[in-house]
C-alpha cells in the first residue's frame, strides 16, 4: 500500500518532471507562434521592398505611358489596358459557361457515368499547372484554329478554361447551401423546375458564386505563364484598340521588364508589381466585402 | 463588316418576332380563356427560335467564306502569278485581307497591294450572300415559330427545352478542354517521339535542345534527356520548397486552431492568405532580385565557392514561402476532422495541450495532412515564373542547394519563346515535357484526393 | 390489395373508397425508394367539402402518400410511384397532365414555414406570376390582398408588405406560405405536418384557418398530433409501416375504431 502512485504526486522528481511538461508546451506553443510569425514577416519583407523600391516610379506618365525602350519613358497603360481586355474576354466567357455548369450539375444532372467524367474533369482542371493551359492554347488558338497571336482575345479565352472549373466549383457549393425548403416552395406552387432555379435558386447563390468568380478572375489577372505560351511577349509599344490587336498584359510586362539589363528597369518593374498588386488587393476586397454582405446563414 | 450587320439584322428580326408573338398571345388571352403558356414565355421561344437557326448559320457560314474568297482570289489573273511557296503566299493573302478590310493601309509585299481590290470584291460578294442567306432564314424561322402561338401552345417547355440544351452544352465543355488538352499534348508528343526516341527522352540523362539549321553544323543533334529537368524539378519543387512549407504551414494551423485566440485568428489567417494570392510573378521576381543574391553570399560566406546566382535553393525558398497557406489550409481541415472527443480523452488523462497534438491530433490527420501536402507538391512542381525567374537554364544533376539546376517548367518557357518553327524536335520536346508534366500532376492529384477522401469519410 | 382494405362496411364505419365522385382518388399507390416499399398500395379518396386528416407514428408513410398526390416525389431522383391516382377523373401521372399544372391545382404548405426571401408582397404575388393569373399590377395587388384576408394575416402584415416574409414569427410565416398556396386559387391544398414547428398558440391560429378554409378546398393534412386531427378533420385515415390501415369518419376512429393497431396507437400504445 506503501507504493501507491497517489503519494508520488508531491514527489520533488514529479514536481520537476510536471515543470519539463510544461516548458515543452511553452516551446511547442513558441514555435507555432514563430511559423506565423515568420510567413507574416515574408511577406512584410516583399511588400516593403517592392514598396521601397518602386514608389518613386509611381506618377501619372508612368500610368498614362505605354512600353518604351527608354526606361524613362516606360508606362504600364497598354498593359494594363490589355490585362482588362483579357479579364474581360475571360468573364465573358468563362463566368456563363461556369454559372450554367454548376447549375446543370447540382440541379438538373441524373447519377450517370457521363455525369461523373464531367465532375473529374472539372475537379482535374482545376488543379491542371497553368503552363498545360497555356500550350492548349497554342496548339488550338493559334495553331489550330488560326486566331491572332498575342491578342487579348486568345490570351482571354486560354485564361477562361483556366479560371471555368474555379467558377463551377464555387458556384456548387454556393448553389449547395441553398436550402432545399426553398425549391420545395416554388414547386408547391407549380413552378417549374427552370423557373425554382433561375427565379429562386441562382439569385440565392449569386453572392457566393460572384465571389468565386471574382477569386477567380484575381488569379487570372495575376496570372503569366499560360500567356507567354500564346505569344504574349513581345515588345508592344501602342496600347490595344480592341480584342485582336497585339497586346501586353501586366504581369507579363513585369516579366519583360525584369529581364532589361538597364537598372532603371528595376524602379519601373516595381512600380508596376504595385499596381498590380493594388489591382489584386481590390479585387479579393470586392470579393470579401460581398462575402461578408450576403452571407445569409440558413 | 457585312456579316456583322447581318448579325444585328438577326438580332432586330428576332426581337421584332418576339414582340409580335407576345402581342399575338396576349390577344389570345381575352374572354377569360388561359394560355398554357404566358405570353413572355410565346415571346422568347418565338425570338429564340429565329435567331438561333441563322446564327447558327452564320457560324458556319464565316469559316466557308473565307475558303470561297481565298479561292476566287487565287483563281484571278493576280492571284495566279502569287509565288508557290506556302509561307509567303499566306503572308501576302493575309495582308491583302489586312488591306481589304482597312486594317492596314497598304502592304509590305507589292503583290498583296496589287490583289486587294480582287480580294475586296470577292469578299464584298461572298458576305452579301452570306448575309442575305442568314436574313432570310431568320424570316423563315420567324414566320414558323409565329404560327405556333396558339391558347394550348406549351411555349415554357419549348424555351426550357432549349435552356437545357444551353445547360448540358455548358457541362460538356470541361470534357472538351480536358479532351483538348490531352489530344494536343498526345499528338505533338507523338510527333517529337518520331524524331527522338522515348527511351532517350525518359531516361537520358543529358539535355541540350538544340536542332541544327544545316544539317552539317556541328552539334547538330541535340540531346533531349529529360532526367536532368525532372531532378531539378522535384529538387526545387518536392524538396527544397517542401522543406520550408511543410513546417511552416503545418505549425502555423496548429497555432492559428489551437493556440490563437478567436480574435487574432480572424485576422491572422486572411493575412497569410495573402501569400497565396500574390502573383508568381512578383514572387519570381523578388526571388532574382533579393533573396538570390542573398543567398550567394550566404553560400560564399560558408565556403560555397560554386554559389551560383541562381540556385536552386533560392527559387525553392520562395516557392515554399508560396505554399506556405496552402499547405496551411489544408492541415487546418484536417484538424478540424478529428473528433473533439479524441482530444477530450487525451486531456482528460491529465497531457498537455502541446502532448495531445503531438501524440493524438496530428497522428490522428496523418493521411489528411500528407494528402494536403501531396497536392502542395503537385501544385509546386508545375509552378512557372519562380523557377523561370529565379532558377537557371543549366540542366544540371546535383544536390547541390547553392548551385544552379533547372525544371521541366522552365524549358518548356525556354523551348517556346524565342524564334521557334513548329515542327523542329526542340519546340515539340516542349510538349512532351507539358504531357510529362500533365501526367505526374494527375497521377499526385488523384492519389491525394483518394487519401483525404478516405481520411474524411474515416471520421464521418 | 384494394379488397383488403376496404373493410366490411358496418352502420358507422365508412369505407375508404365512397360512391359518390370524390375530387381525388387514390388506388393501389405504391411508393419504391430504391428496392425499399415506403407505401405498400393505398387506396383513398379526398373529397371537396371536408377535411382528410392522415396520421401515424413517424415513417409510416404518411407524408410519403401526401407528396404523391401532388407529385412532389418527382423530386426525388430514386422514388418511383406506381398505382393510379385520379384529379376530377384525370390520371395525375399521365403524360397529359403537365405536372407544373397539377401543383397549381394541388396546392402544399410544408412542415417547416418556407417563405421565399422575398418581401411579404412577393411571396404572395410569385404564383399569379408565373401562371399569369392577373393581367395587371392592380389585378395581382387585389389576388395578394383576397389571399392574405383568407390566410388571415392581412391586418398583421398590410402596412410592411414590402418587408421580407423570413422577418416575420415562425406563426405568421406559415400562414404567409398558406396564403402563398392559396393566391394560385388550387382547388386541393395538402398540408404537411403545418403546426409541427409552431407554438401552441400560433397552432391554434392554423387550426382555426383550416376551419375557415373547409369547404372552399378540399383539404388534405398530414398530422403526428392526434388532438389535431381530431379538432380539424371530419375524415382520418390511419397508417403504420406503409399501409393505409383504417380509413374512416373521424370520430369513429377515435371512439370505435375497428382495427386492433388503431386503438393500440390512438391509446397511446406506440408511436
Amino acid at each position: 500500500m506503501s507504493s501507491r502512485a497517489a503519494s508520488r504526486w508531491t514527489d520533488g522528481s514529479m514536481g520537476k518532471r510536471v515543470a519539463k511538461r510544461y516548458a515543452a508546451e511553452r516551446r511547442f506553443r513558441l514555435f507555432g507562434l514563430a511559423a506565423v510569425g515568420l510567413s507574416l514577416a515574408f511577406l512584410a519583407f516583399l511588400l516593403i521592398t517592392m514598396l521601397m523600391k518602386g514608389i518613386g516610379g509611381l506618377s501619372l506618365e508612368f500610368l498614362s505611358n505605354s512600353d518604351a525602350t527608354e526606361a524613362a519613358n516606360a508606362g504600364v497603360w497598354g498593359a494594363l489596358k490589355g490585362s482588362l481586355l483579357t479579364i474581360l474576354v475571360t468573364m465573358a466567357i468563362a463566368f456563363p459557361i461556369g454559372v450554367l455548369s454548376a447549375l446543370y450539375l447540382e440541379e438538373f444532372a441524373p447519377r450517370n457515368r457521363w455525369t461523373d467524367l464531367i465532375e473529374v474533369s472539372i475537379n482535374n482542371l482545376a488543379a491542371v499547372p497553368s503552363i498545360i493551359f497555356g500550350l492548349l492554347g497554342l496548339a488550338v488558338f493559334l495553331n489550330f484554329m488560326h486566331l491572332p497571336r498575342s491578342a487579348p482575345l486568345v490570351g482571354g479565352l486560354t485564361l477562361a478554361l483556366m479560371t471555368m472549373p474555379v467558377i463551377v466549383i464555387a458556384g456548387r457549393n454556393a448553389i449547395k447551401s441553398v436550402p432545399p425548403s426553398i425549391r420545395d416552395a416554388a414547386l408547391g406552387v407549380g413552378a417549374s423546375k427552370m423557373q425554382v432555379v433561375f427565379h429562386h435558386v441562382l439569385p440565392l447563390a449569386l453572392p457566393g458564386i460572384l465571389t468565386g468568380t471574382i477569386i477567380g478572375m484575381a488569379r487570372a489577372l495575376g496570372e503569366t505563364a499560360p500567356l507567354l505560351m500564346i505569344g504574349m511577349r513581345a515588345f508592344i509599344a501602342t496600347p490595344p484598340r480592341g480584342i485582336t490587336d497585339p497586346s501586353s498584359v501586366l504581369p507579363v510586362q513585369i516579366f519583360l521588364w525584369s529581364d532589361e539589363v538597364d537598372r532603371a528597369f528595376v524602379e519601373k518593374t516595381s512600380a508596376a508589381i504595385i499596381v498590380l498588386l493594388i489591382f489584386m488587393l481590390l479585387m479579393n476586397g470586392l470579393a470579401i466585402y460581398l462575402r461578408n454582405k450576403f452571407e445569409r446563414r440558413w | 463588316m457585312t456579316l456583322q450587320l447581318a448579325l444585328v439584322a438577326i438580332l432586330v428580326i428576332a426581337a421584332t418576332a418576339g414582340l409580335f408573338a407576345r402581342k399575338r398571345a396576349t390577344g389570345l388571352r381575352g374572354g377569360g380563356i388561359r394560355l398554357n403558356s404566358l405570353p413572355n414565355y410565346h415571346a422568347l421561344f418565338v425570338g429564340l427560335w429565329t435567331a438561333l437557326p441563322a446564327l447558327l448559320f452564320l457560324a458556319i457560314w464565316a469559316p466557308v467564306q473565307s475558303g470561297l474568297v481565298e479561292q476566287a482570289v487565287l483563281a484571278s489573273p493576280a492571284g495566279q502569278q502569287l509565288p508557290d511557296f506556302q509561307m509567303v503566299r499566306d503572308t501576302i493573302l493575309s495582308e491583302a485581307r489586312d488591306i481589304a478590310t482597312g486594317r492596314i493601309a497598304a502592304g509590305f509585299n507589292p503583290e498583296s497591294n496589287a490583289i486587294a481590290p480582287v480580294y475586296s470584291a470577292a469578299y464584298g460578294k461572298y458576305s452579301m450572300v452570306g448575309s442575305a442567306l442568314a436574313v432570310l432564314i431568320a424570316l423563315g424561322s420567324a414566320l414558323l415559330a409565329m404560327r405556333l402561338v396558339k391558347v394550348d401552345f406549351r411555349a415554357r417547355s419549348g424555351v426550357e427545352r432549349l435552356m437545357m440544351g444551353l445547360l448540358v452544352g455548358a457541362s460538356l465543355i470541361a470534357i472538351l478542354t480536358t479532351l483538348g488538352i490531352v489530344l494536343s499534348l498526345l499528338f505533338e508528343s507523338l510527333r517529337f517521339f518520331k524524331q527522338v526516341s522515348p527511351t532517350e527522352f525518359l531516361f537520358g540523362t543529358s539535355w541540350s535542345p538544340q536542332t541544327a539549321i544545316r544539317a552539317d553544323q556541328a552539334g547538330s543533334s541535340g540531346a533531349f534527356g529529360s532526367v536532368p529537368l525532372f531532378w531539378g524539378t522535384a529538387f526545387i519543387g518536392a524538396i527544397i520548397a517542401m522543406i520550408v512549407a511543410i513546417p511552416l504551414g503545418l505549425m502555423s494551423a496548429i497555432f492559428l486552431t489551437q493556440y490563437a485566440p478567436a480574435r487574432a485568428r480572424a485576422w491572422l489567417k486572411p493575412i497569410l492568405e495573402i501569400l497565396a494570392g500574390v502573383p508568381t510573378v512578383v514572387y519570381g521576381y523578388f526571388a532574382a532580385l533579393t533573396v538570390a543574391p542573398l543567398v550567394r553570399d550566404f553560400g560564399l560566406a560558408i565556403g560555397i565557392e560554386s554559389a551560383s546566382s541562381e540556385s536552386a535553393l533560392a527559387a525553392g525558398l520562395v516557392m515554399g514561402i508560396m505554399i506556405i497557406p496552402f499547405v496551411s489550409s489544408m492541415a487546418d481541415d484536417s484538424i478540424a476532422a478529428v473528433p473533439q472527443a479524441m482530444r477530450d480523452g487525451s486531456l482528460a488523462l491529465g497531457a498537455t495541450k502541446s502532448e495531445t497534438i503531438k501524440k493524438v491530433v496530428l497522428p490522428a490527420a496523418l493521411p489528411g495532412v500528407v494528402g494536403g501536402v501531396l497536392l502542395a507538391v503537385s501544385r509546386a512542381i508545375g509552378e512557372t515564373m519562380i523557377v523561370v525567374m529565379a532558377a537557371g537554364l543549366a540542366a544540371n544533376m546535383t544536390a547541390n542547394p547553392f548551385a544552379s539546376v533547372t525544371t521541366v517548367t522552365t524549358q518548356i518557357v525556354q523551348l517556346l519563346t524565342g524564334d521557334q518553327e513548329f515542327d523542329s524536335a526542340k519546340t515539340l520536346a516542349a510538349f512532351a515535357l507539358g504531357l510529362a508534366l500533365f501526367v505526374i500532376t494527375l497521377i499526385l492529384n488523384l492519389i491525394a484526393l483518394r487519401v483525404v477522401r478516405k481520411y474524411r469519410e474515416a471520421y464521418e | 390489395m384494394i379488397d383488403t382494405l376496404i373493410p366490411t362496411p358496418t352502420d358507422t364505419a365508412e369505407p375508404a373508397v365512397e360512391e359518390r365522385t370524390p375530387k381525388m382518388s387514390a388506388r393501389d399507390v405504391k411508393v419504391f425508394y430504391g428496392a425499399k416499399e415506403a407505401l405498400k398500395g393505398v387506396s383513398i379518396d379526398i373529397h371537396d367539402d371536408r377535411v382528410t386528416a392522415f396520421i401515424g407514428p413517424s415513417g409510416c408513410g404518411k407524408s410519403t402518400f401526401l407528396r404523391c398526390l401532388n407529385r412532389m416525389n418527382d423530386t426525388i431522383p430514386s422514388a418511383r410511384v406506381t398505382g393510379t391516382i385520379e384529379l376530377d377523373g384525370e390520371d395525375i401521372n399521365s403524360a397529359a397532365m403537365d405536372v407544373v399544372q397539377l401543383r397549381a391545382r394541388v396546392g402544399m404548405v410544408f412542415q417547416k414555414p418556407n417563405p421565399f426571401p422575398k418581401s411579404i408582397f412577393e411571396n404572395v404575388a410569385y404564383g399569379p406570376r408565373i401562371h399569369g393569373l392577373a393581367e395587371n399590377k392592380s389585378e395581382l395587388e387585389a389576388i395578394v390582398e383576397k389571399s392574405l384576408k383568407r390566410a388571415g394575416l392581412w391586418d398583421e402584415v398590410k402596412d410592411r408588405l414590402n418587408e421580407s416574409g423570413t422577418a416575420l414569427s415562425g406563426g405568421q410565416q406559415q400562414r404567409l406560405c398558406i396564403a402563398r398556396a392559396i393566391a394560385v386559387d388550387p382547388e386541393v391544398i395538402l398540408m404537411d405536418e403545418p403546426c409541427s414547428a409552431l407554438d401552441p398558440i400560433a397552432t391554434a391560429k392554423i387550426e382555426e384557418l383550416i376551419h375557415e378554409l373547409r369547404g372552399r378546398y378540399a383539404i388534405a393534412i398530414v398530422t403526428h398530433n392526434m388532438q389535431q386531427a381530431a379538432r380539424v378533420s371530419q375524415r382520418t385515415a390511419f397508417f403504420h409501416l406503409g399501409e393505409m390501415v383504417e380509413y374512416g369518419k373521424t370520430s369513429d376512429i377515435f371512439t370505435n375504431p375497428r382495427e386492433q393497431r388503431t386503438q393500440d396507437y390512438i391509446t397511446g400504445r406506440y408511436g
